[in-house]
C-alpha cells in the first residue's frame, strides 16, 4: 500500500514534468531549419520520393544500421539464451501438439506467397511509398508467423535464416563503406545514379539498401520468432 | 590516416560475418573476432599517436555526402581517440581473457562483445543527439546479452533488473531528446550548444530529461542497486569492461551534453557526482564481497569525474588532463582488479590472500591499488593535484573537502583490503592460474605504467618517474630474485652515494636530516643482513621510503615536497605492514597518513592560489587571513607525522609491531619527516594568529602535552617495544615544543632531537628487537637477568638510556642543557611546567626497562640464550661509539646548524670556543663533564666493589610453585605492573579518550554504512522506484535552487 | 490535435510506469513497458504534427517546389521508426529473460529475484 502511494507520489512528479513539458510546447508553423532542408532539397540530393525514407536510409543512415543491429542483436541474445535452454532440455520427449484445423491450414497455404509477395512489394517501393525495410520485413516474418501456427513443429533452418542476415548485414555495410570511397562519405547513396523522381530505380542504392534490410529484418524476426517457438513443447 | 567510421564498421561488419561461419568453426569465429578487435584498437591508436604527436587536427566526419546538421556525423580528436583506444583495447584484452567462454558460447557471443565495444566507439564517436540514444540502446541490449556469460547464476536476475532500469531511462530520454528537438530544431550536439540559449529559455525541461537520463547511464549513487548486482554478479571480464569502457563512454556522453547545456547545469552535475562519490565509498566499507566493492569503487570514481566534469567552467586548459587522468586511471585500476578477480576461487574479500604465494601477481594488486587511490607516480595523482589547487583558487572550498574526505575513506577500505591480503591467514584455495588471464593481468599492469610515466611527461611539475631514488627504489622491483645480502649491500651503497652526491648542495639544516635519514639508513641496514633469504618486498618499500625522504628534504616546490611525501607515506606502510600482527596497526598508520597529506595538499593549496609552480619559499608570502589557515592545515598535517597528542593512536602500534629492523627505520628516521616538514614551515611562514590566538603557542601545548602524557604512557607499558614507541610520542613532543619556542635554543635543541632521538631509539629498537628474537616474547616480565647473557645488548641499552634520559655525560645532556637555557629564553611558563614533569617521568620507564630485561633473576628457559645475532649488535655498537663521541665534541655537527640559524634568531645562540659552550645563562664542557662523571663512577664501583668483596651469591628458585598455581602467573612478577602505585595516582591522564574518539569515529561511519545500505533491497521494482526517484528529486532541487 | 496525441501519449507513459512499477508478475510488467513505449512513440510523432499539411511524401500532390509549405516535419518520423524497432528489441530481450529466469527459478514474481543485495 505505501509502495503503491509512494508511486503515486513519484508519477505526480514526473507527470509535473510532462505536464510542463505540454504546456511549454507550442506546435511549429514553419519547418525548423533542419525540416525544411530536407524538404527542399532530398529530392534534388536524394532522389527519392519519400522524404522519410530519404532521411531513414542516407541523411540519418547510421542511426538504421544501429536499427538493424539492435535486431541482430536481440535475435542472437535470444538464440543464445533458448539454445543454452535447448541444451538441457533437449532429452526430455516433446509434448504432442494437436493439428492446426483445416481453415487454418489452406488459408496459410493460400496467404502465404501473398504475404511474402506484400513485403518484397513494401520494401522495394520503400523510397517510394510509405513503407520500407522494416515494415516490409515485419511483413515477411508474419508469414513466417502464420506458417509456424499452422504447423509449430515445423522445422526452419537457422542456417539459412542466419546466413540470410548476415549476408544482407554485411552488404548494408559494403555499401556504406563503397560510400566514402565513390561518394561523399559514408553510407551515401550516390554511388548509383540518383535517376528520376518517383521511378523504381531512382534514389540511388536506397532501394538496394532497403531491399536488404527487408530481407534482415525478416530473416532477424524469423529468427525471433523460430527461437521463441522451439521452446514451445519444452 | 584510416577513417574513424572504420572502428564501427569494422565491429559491426564482423558481427555479421560471424553468422556465415558454421557454428562449429569455433577457433577461426574467435580468430576473426580478435583480429577486428585488434584492427580497431590498431585504428584508434593510430589517431592518438597522429592528434597527440602527430600535430594532426581533429577531424569531423561527415556521412550521407551531406554537411551536418543534416546528416550524422562523428568526431575524432584527441579525447575521442583516447577513449576508443581504451574502450577497444579493454575489449580486447576481455575477449582474450574470456576465451574459454566464447568458445563454450560459440559465435553468438563473440558478435554480442564485438557490438559492444563498436556501440561504446559509437557513443564516443558521434556528434548527433538521437544516435547517441542508438547507440546507448546498443550497449544496453549487448549488456542484456553479456550479463548471460557468467557462470552465476543470479546474473540472469541482476540482469533483468538492468533491462528494466534501462527501459526508465530510455523512454525518459527519448521524450527529452524529442522537445529539446523541438526547441532548436536541430539533432546534432554542436548545434544544440549553439542555440542552448533556445533551448535553455523554452526547453530547459527537455534538456533536463535528456541530462538524467544520460547520468542515470552513470549508475549514479544512489539510484544504482540493478548496477551494483550486474557488478557482482556478472563474469569478471564483462564487468571490467562496464566498469573501465562504457563509464568512459558514457562520461564522454555526459560531457557533451554538458557542452549544450552549458554553465548553468555544471553545478548539477558536480553535485550527483560528489554525493555518488562520498556515498558509494562509504557503502564500500561495509562490503565483504570483492565485486561488489569494486562495484561500488566504480561508481565513486565515476562520480568523482562526474564532478570534474561540473568544474570545466574553472579548469581551463587542464580540464582533459585532470579528467582524463582520473578516468584513466579508474578505467585501468577497475579493469585490472575485476580481472584479477577472476583468478581467485572465493569471493570474500579475505579470499584474496591466495595471491599470496605470487609476487607478481601482489604487485599487479598494489599497481591497481596505487592507480585508483591516485599516488604517485600514477596519473591519478597529478590529476588530483591539479584539481585541489584549482579548486582552492576558486574558492570552491566545500568541495575540496568534500572531496578529500571521499578519498580518504575510500583509500580506507582499500589498503583494509590490501592489508588482508598479505597479513590473513591463507585460503587452501590456489590462483587459477590461465597463463592468457594472467597476461591479460599483465597486460593491465603494463598501461598502469604506461599512463603514469605518459601523465608524468605531460605534467607542468616534471616527471616523478625520472627522478633517480624512486627510479633506484624501482628498480629493486627487478632484483627481488636476488639474495638478501646482494640487495642490501646495493641499498647501503646507494643510500651512501647518494647522501655522497648530495653533498655538496645540502645547507646545514639539510645536512643534518640528510645525515639521519642516508647514513643513519644506511647503518639500519647493517642489522638487516642478519635476515636470510630473499625477503621479497622489502627492499623496494624500504628504499622508496628512504626516496621519498631523500626528495623531502630537497623539494623546492610544494609538488616535489607533497610527492616525496606520499612516496615515504607510502613505502613506510608497505615496510609497517610486514610485521607479524601489523595489520590493524599498519592500516591506522596509514589511514592517519594520507588524513595528513591531504591536509598538507590543502595547505598548500590554499596557499598557492593557482599559481602552478609554488616555491616553498613563497609560503611565507601568503597574507593574512589565508596565511594562518594554511599554517593550520599544514602544521597539523606535520603533526600528524610526528604523533603529537591527538593524532598519535597510530604510532604505537605501528612502529611496535614492525620487524626488528623496521622499527627503527620507522621511529628512528621517518618521524623527522614531520620534523623535517615543522622546520620548513615555521622557517618560512614563522608565527601566525588565528582570531586573536597564537598558532606557535598552541604547538607548544601540543608539543607539552604530548611529551607529558607519550612518556606517562610509556611507562605503563608491558611490552618493551611499546614502551619504546610510546616515549617516541613524548620525544617528538620535546621536539616540537623546542621548534614553537620560536627562538634560537628552541631550534637548536629541536635539532638536537633530530640527531639524538635518532640514535637512541635506532639503537633501543635494535637491542630490544634483538632479545625479543632471541626470548620470543616483547613482554619485560617475561625477561629478566639477561645481563649475563646478553651483555652487549645491555651496553647497548644503559648507553641509549642515559642518553635518553639527559643526564650526564652523554649528549642527552647537551640536549638538556640546550633545552632549559632555551626555555629560559622563552616567554610562556605554564607549559614550561609540564615539560618539566615530563622529564622525571621518562626516566621511569627507561629504569624499568633496564631493570626488568636485565637485572633480576633469569627466567628457567631463557638459561641458553646467545647474545642477539652480529648483525644486530654490531650498528647498536657503532651507535654506543657515536653517542660518546657526540657527548664529547658536540660541536661538530651543532655550531655550523647553531651559526645557520643565526639568519632566523639572530639572538640568544651559543658561543662556541674550544670545547667549552657558553650561553646567557652558563656554560657547559663537554669533556670536563665527561672526565667528572667518568671518576665519580669509576669510584663508586671500585668502593662497592671493595665491600661486596665477600658477598655470597644465592641461587635463585622458583617460589612461583611454593603454593598453588595462580591464575595469571604474570600478577607474583615483580616486573608485571611496574608502576601500579603510579598508574593509580596518575593513570587517569592515560585514559585512552583519544583513541575512543576515532574508534567511535570509524565506528560510526562503519555502522552507518552497514546500516545505509539495506536500501538496496535487491528487488528490481524498487530500483526502478529509486531511479524515478532520482530523476524527481534531482528536478526539485534544480528547480529550486 | 498534436496537443490531444502528445497528452495521451503522456498518460499512457503514465500508465506504462504506474503499471511496471506496481505490478510484481514480470510480465505484467514487460507489457507495461510496451505501454510506456507506445506512449513515447506517440508524443515522438506528435511533436512532428503541423496543421493542415501532409505525408512528407514528394508526389503529384506535393510538388518539390512546395514541399517546405506542404509537407510536416519528417523526422520525428523517421526517428519514431528507429524507436519502434529499438522498443521491440528491448521487448523480446526480457521475454527471453523471463524465460530463463522462469526456467530457472520457477517464479515471474519479481521480489523472488532479489538475492544480490546490499
Amino acid at each position: 500500500m505505501i509502495k503503491r502511494l509512494v508511486v503515486l507520489l513519484l508519477l505526480a512528479g514526473i507527470g509535473a514534468i510532462f505536464m510542463s513539458l505540454l504546456l511549454g510546447y507550442t506546435p511549429d508553423n514553419e519547418l525548423n531549419l533542419t525540416a525544411r532542408y530536407y524538404a527542399e532539397h532530398t529530392a534534388q540530393d536524394i532522389g527519392a520520393a519519400n522524404i522519410v525514407t530519404a532521411i531513414i536510409v542516407t541523411y540519418r543512415g547510421l542511426d538504421t544500421l544501429g536499427e538493424v543491429t539492435v535486431l541482430f542483436l536481440t535475435a542472437a541474445i535470444v538464440g543464445l539464451v533458448l539454445a543454452q535452454g535447448r541444451q538441457q532440455n533437449s532429452q526430455r520427449s516433446q509434448r504432442k501438439l494437436p493439428e492446426s484445423g483445416e481453415l487454418l491450414q489452406t488459408g496459410s497455404l493460400l496467404l502465404t506467397p501473398l504475404i511474402l509477395l506484400l513485403g518484397v512489394y513494401v520494401f522495394v517501393n520503400g523510397h517510394l511509398t510509405p513503407g520500407g525495410g522494416f515494415q516490409g520485413g515485419a511483413i515477411l516474418a508474419s508469414a513466417i508467423l502464420l506458417m509456424l501456427l499452422t504447423d509449430p513443429m515445423r522445422h526452419f533452418s537457422h542456417r539459412l535464416i542466419s546466413v540470410l542476415e548476415s549476408i544482407s548485414g554485411l552488404i548494408f555495410i559494403t555499401i556504406g563503406v563503397l560510400g566514402i570511397i565513390y561518394a561523399g562519405g559514408f553510407l551515401d547513396n550516390r554511388i548509383l545514379p540518383t535517376g528520376s523522381l518517383g521511378q523504381l530505380f531512382s534514389a540511388g542504392v536506397i532501394p538496394i539498401i532497403y531491399s536488404f534490410i527487408g530481407l534482415k529484418v525478416g530473416a532477424e524476426f524469423s529468427s525471433m520468432l523460430v527461437n521463441l517457438s522451439e521452446t514451445e513443447g519444452s | 590516416m584510416v577513417n574513424a567510421i572504420f572502428i564501427i564498421a569494422t565491429g559491426l561488419g564482423t558481427a555479421f560475418l560471424l553468422g556465415l561461419l558454421k557454428d562449429e568453426w569455433r577457433t577461426a569465429a574467435y580468430g576473426i573476432t580478435l583480429a577486428a578487435l585488434a584492427l580497431m584498437s590498431w585504428i584508434a591508436a593510430s589517431w592518438v599517436a597522429a592528434l597527440a604527436w602527430g600535430g594532426a587536427a581533429t577531424v569531423d566526419i561527415f556521412t550521407a555526402g551531406t554537411e551536418p546538421p543534416f546528416a550524422i556525423n562523428l568526431r575524432m580528436g584527441l579525447p575521442e581517440a583516447v577513449l576508443t583506444l581504451l574502450v577497444n583495447l579493454a575489449s580486447l584484452l576481455a575477449a582474450v581473457y574470456l576465451r574459454d567462454t566464447m568458445f563454450k558460447q560459440g559465435r553468438r557471443a563473440m558478435a554480442v562483445l564485438l557490438i559492444f565495444a563498436m556501440a561504446l566507439c559509437g557513443i564516443i564517436l558521434t556528434r548527433d543527439l538521437f544516435n547517441l540514444f542508438v547507440f546507448f540502446e546498443l550497449t544496453v541490449i549487448s549488456t542484456g546479452g553479456l550479463i548471460l556469460l557468467s557462470r552465476d547464476k543470479r546474473a540472469l536476475g541482476a540482469g533483468f533488473k538492468y533491462l528494466i532500469a534501462s527501459q526508465v531511462i530510455s523512454i525518459l530520454l527519448l521524450v527529452g531528446i524529442i522537445f529539446s528537438y523541438h526547441a532548436t530544431g536541430t539533432l546534432n550536439i554542436d548545434g544544440m550548444a549553439s542555440m542552448s540559449a533556445q533551448l535553455l529559455q523554452g526547453g530547459s525541461l527537455a534538456f533536463f530529461l535528456m541530462f538524467i537520463a544520460i547520468v542515470a547511464e552513470l549508475k549514479p549513487f544512489p539510484a544504482n542497486g540493478w548496477a551494483l548486482d550486474i557488478y557482482e554478479s556478472a563474469h569478471p571480464a564483462f564487468s571490467a569492461m562496464l566498469s573501465a569502457a562504457a563509464g568512459s563512454a558514457a562520461l564522454f556522453a555526459v560531457d557533451k551534453l554538458l557542452l549544450i547545456g552549458g554553465t548553468q547545469w555544471l553545478p548539477v552535475a558536480t553535485a550527483i557526482g560528489i554525493v555518488s562519490f562520498i556515498g558509494a565509498n562509504l557503502f564500500a566499507l561495509a562490503q565483504n564481497v570483492d565485486r561488489r566493492t569494486l562495484g561500488y569503487s566504480s561508481i565513486a570514481q565515476i562520480g568523482l569525474v562526474l564532478t570534474v566534469l561540473g568544474q570545466r567552467d574553472i579548469l581551463g586548459d587542464s580540464y582533459l588532463y585532470i579528467a582524463g587522468g582520473i578516468l584513466l586511471a579508474h578505467a585501468i585500476s577497475k579493469a585490472g582488479l575485476y580481472w584479477l578477480s577472476g583468478l581467485v576461487e572465493g569471493r570474500e574479500l579475505t579470499a584474496w590472500t591466495a595471491l599470496r604465494g605470487r609476487p607478481l601477481l601482489i604487485f599487479a594488486f598494489v599497481t591497481f591499488l596505487a592507480l585508483l587511490i591516485g599516488l604517485p607516480p600514477f596519473p591519478g595523482f597529478y590529476a588530483k593535484w591539479d584539481l585541489i589547487h584549482t579548486l582552492a583558487a576558486q574558492d570552491r572550498i566545500m568541495l575540496l573537502t568534500l572531496i578529500l574526505f571521499g578519498a580518504l575513506i575510500e583509500a580506507g577500505y582499500l589498503f583494509r583490503w590490501f592489508g588482508y591480503v598479505i597479513k590473513r591467514e591463507q585460503t587452501t584455495e590456489r590462483v587459477a592460474c590461465t597463463p592468457h588471464k594472467v597476461a591479460v593481468v599483465y597486460g593491465a599492469v603494463i598501461a598502469g605504467w604506461t599512463a603514469a610515466y605518459l601523465w608524468g611527461n605531460l605534467s607542468p611539475h616534471g616527471n616523478l618517474l625520472h627522478t633517480l631514488p624512486l627510479l633506484f627504489a624501482l628498480g629493486f622491483l627487478l632484483l627481488e630474485w636476488l639474495p638478501v645480502w646482494i640487495k642490501n649491500t646495493i641499498a647501503i651503497i646507494g643510500l651512501v652515494a647518494w647522501f655522497i652526491l648530495g653533498f655538496p648542495d645540502y645547507d646545514p639544516l639539510q645536512l643534518i636530516f640528510a645525515a639521519v635519514i642516508l647514513i643513519g639508513g644506511a647503518l639500519i641496514l647493517l642489522s638487516s643482513y642478519h635476515v636470510q633469504g630473499r625477503r621479497i618486498g622489502f627492499y623496494p618499500s624500504a628504499m622508496l621510503m628512504y626516496a621519498g625522504l631523500a626528495m623531502l628534504i630537497t623539494a623546492d616546490d610544494s609538488f616535489s615536497f607533497f610527492a616525496a611525501w606520499e612516496s615515504l607515506t607510502v613505502g613506510s606502510y608497505f615496510l609497517i605492514l610486514r610485521g607479524k600482527h601489523s595489520e590493524p596497526h599498519a592500516l591506522s598508520y596509514i589511514i592517519f597518513s594520507l588524513g595528513g597529506a591531504f591536509l598538507i595538499l590543502a595547505g598548500f593549496a590554499l596557499a598557492s592560489q593557482g599559481v602552478m609552480d609554488f616555491q616553498l619559499q613563497a609560503l611565507g608570502q601568503v597574507t593574512e587571513p589565508l596565511s594562518a589557515w594554511v599554517f593550520m592545515l599544514l602544521a597539523i598535517g606535520f603533526m600528524t607525522k610526528t604523533a603529537a597528542i591527538g593524532v598519535h593512536i597510530w604510532l604505537p602500534g605501528a612502529h611496535a609491531e614492525a620487524e626488528t629492523d623496521v622499527s627503527p627505520m620507522v621511529s628512528g628516521i621517518l618521524l623527522k619527516a614531520g620534523l623535517f616538514g615543522l622546520f620548513m614551515l615555521l622557517m618560512n611562514m614563522g608565527k601566525q594568529q588565528l582570531y586573536g590566538i597564537e598558532l606557535t603557542h598552541v604547538m607548544l601545548w601540543i608539543g607539552a602535552l604530548s611529551a607529558l602524557l607519550g612518556n606517562l604512557m610509556a611507562i605503563f607499558q608491558e611490552d618493551a617495544k611499546r614502551l619504546l614507541a610510546y616515549s617516541s610520542i613524548g620525544q617528538m613532543g620535546y621536539a616540537l615544543f623546542g621548534l614553537a619556542m620560536m627562538n634560537h635554543l628552541g631550534w637548536l635543541m629541536a635539532l638536537m632531537f633530530v640527531i639524538n632521538h635518532y640514535i637512541y631509539k635506532s639503537m633501543l629498537f635494535l637491542s630490544v628487537g634483538g632479545i625479543a628474537k632471541r626470548t620470543g616474547t616483547r613482554e619485560m616480565y617475561r625477561m629478566g637477568g639477561l645481563i649475563t647473557l646478553m651483555p652487549l645488548s645491555f651496553i647497548a641499552v644503559l648507553i641509549g638510556i642515559i642518553a635518553v634520559s639527559g643526564v650526564p655525560p652523554l649528549s642527552g645532556f647537551g640536549g638538556r642543557w640546550i633545552f632549559y637555557n632555551a626555555i629560559m629564553t622563552a616567554d610562556h611558563r605554564l607549559p614550561m611546567i609540564i615539560i618539566f614533569l615530563a622529564g622525571p617521568i621518562a626516566f621511569l620507564y627507561l629504569f624499568r626497562l633496564i631493570h626488568t630485561i636485565f637485572l633480576g633473576q633469569l627466567k628457567d628457559e631463557h638459561r641458553r640464550l646467545k647474545e642477539a645475532p652480529f648483525w644486530l649488535i654490531l650498528p647498536q655498537m657503532i651507535y654506543v661509539a657515536c653517542l660518546l663521541i657526540f657527548a664529547v665534541v658536540p660541536g661538530m655537527a651543532l655550531r655550523h646548524v647553531d651559526s645557520y640559524l643565526n639568519q632566523f634568531f639572530p639572538n640568544h645562540g651559543l658561543n662556541w670556543e674550544g670545547l667549552t659552550i657558553t650561553s646567557s645563562f652558563g656554560y657547559w664542557s663537554p669533556i670536563s663533564i665527561m672526565l667528572v662523571i667518568g671518576t665519580i663512577f669509576a669510584t663508586v664501583l671500585a668502593w662497592l666493589l671493595f665491600v661486596n668483596r665477600k658477598a655470597q651469591k644465592v641461587k635463585q628458585f622458583n617460589m612461583v610453585f611454593a603454593a598453588e598455581r595462580p591464575y595469571r602467573p604474570e600478577t607474583t612478577h615483580y616486573a608485571w605492573n611496574f608502576f601500579a602505585p603510579y598508574r593509580k595516582a596518575l593513570g587517569f591522564l592515560t585514559q585512552p579518550l583519544v583513541t575512543r574518539f576515532w574508534e567511535a569515529l570509524t565506528d560510526l561511519l562503519h555502522s552507518l554504512a552497514e546500516l545505509l545500505r539495506r536500501f538496496y533491497c535487491g528487488n528490481g521494482q524498487t530500483y526502478a522506484i529509486h531511479l524515478l526517484g532520482f530523476v524527481v528529486v534531482v528536478y526539485l532541487l534544480k528547480v529550486g535552487l | 490535435m498534436s496537443y490531444i496525441a502528445m497528452t495521451t501519449g503522456f498518460i499512457l507513459i503514465l500508465i506504462g510506469f504506474y503499471g511496471a512499477l506496481t505490478n510484481r508478475n514480470i510480465l505484467r510488467m514487460i507489457i507495461a513497458f510496451t505501454v510506456a513505449n507506445t506512449g513515447v512513440n506517440l508524443v515522438l510523432v506528435a511533436v512532428g504534427y503541423m496543421r493542415g499539411r501532409t505525408a512528407p511524401i514528394l508526389d503529384a500532390a506535393v510538388p518539390v517546389t512546395e514541399a517546405a509549405a506542404r509537407i510536416i516535419d519528417p523526422i520525428p518520423q523517421a526517428l519514431v521508426l528507429t524507436a519502434i524497432v529499438i522498443g521491440v528489441g528491448v521487448t523480446a530481450l526480457m521475454l527471453a529473460f523471463v524465460y530463463k529466469l522462469y526456467a530457472t527459478r520457477g517464479s515471474l514474481d519479481i521480489s523472488n529475484y532479489t538475492e544480490l543485495k546490499w
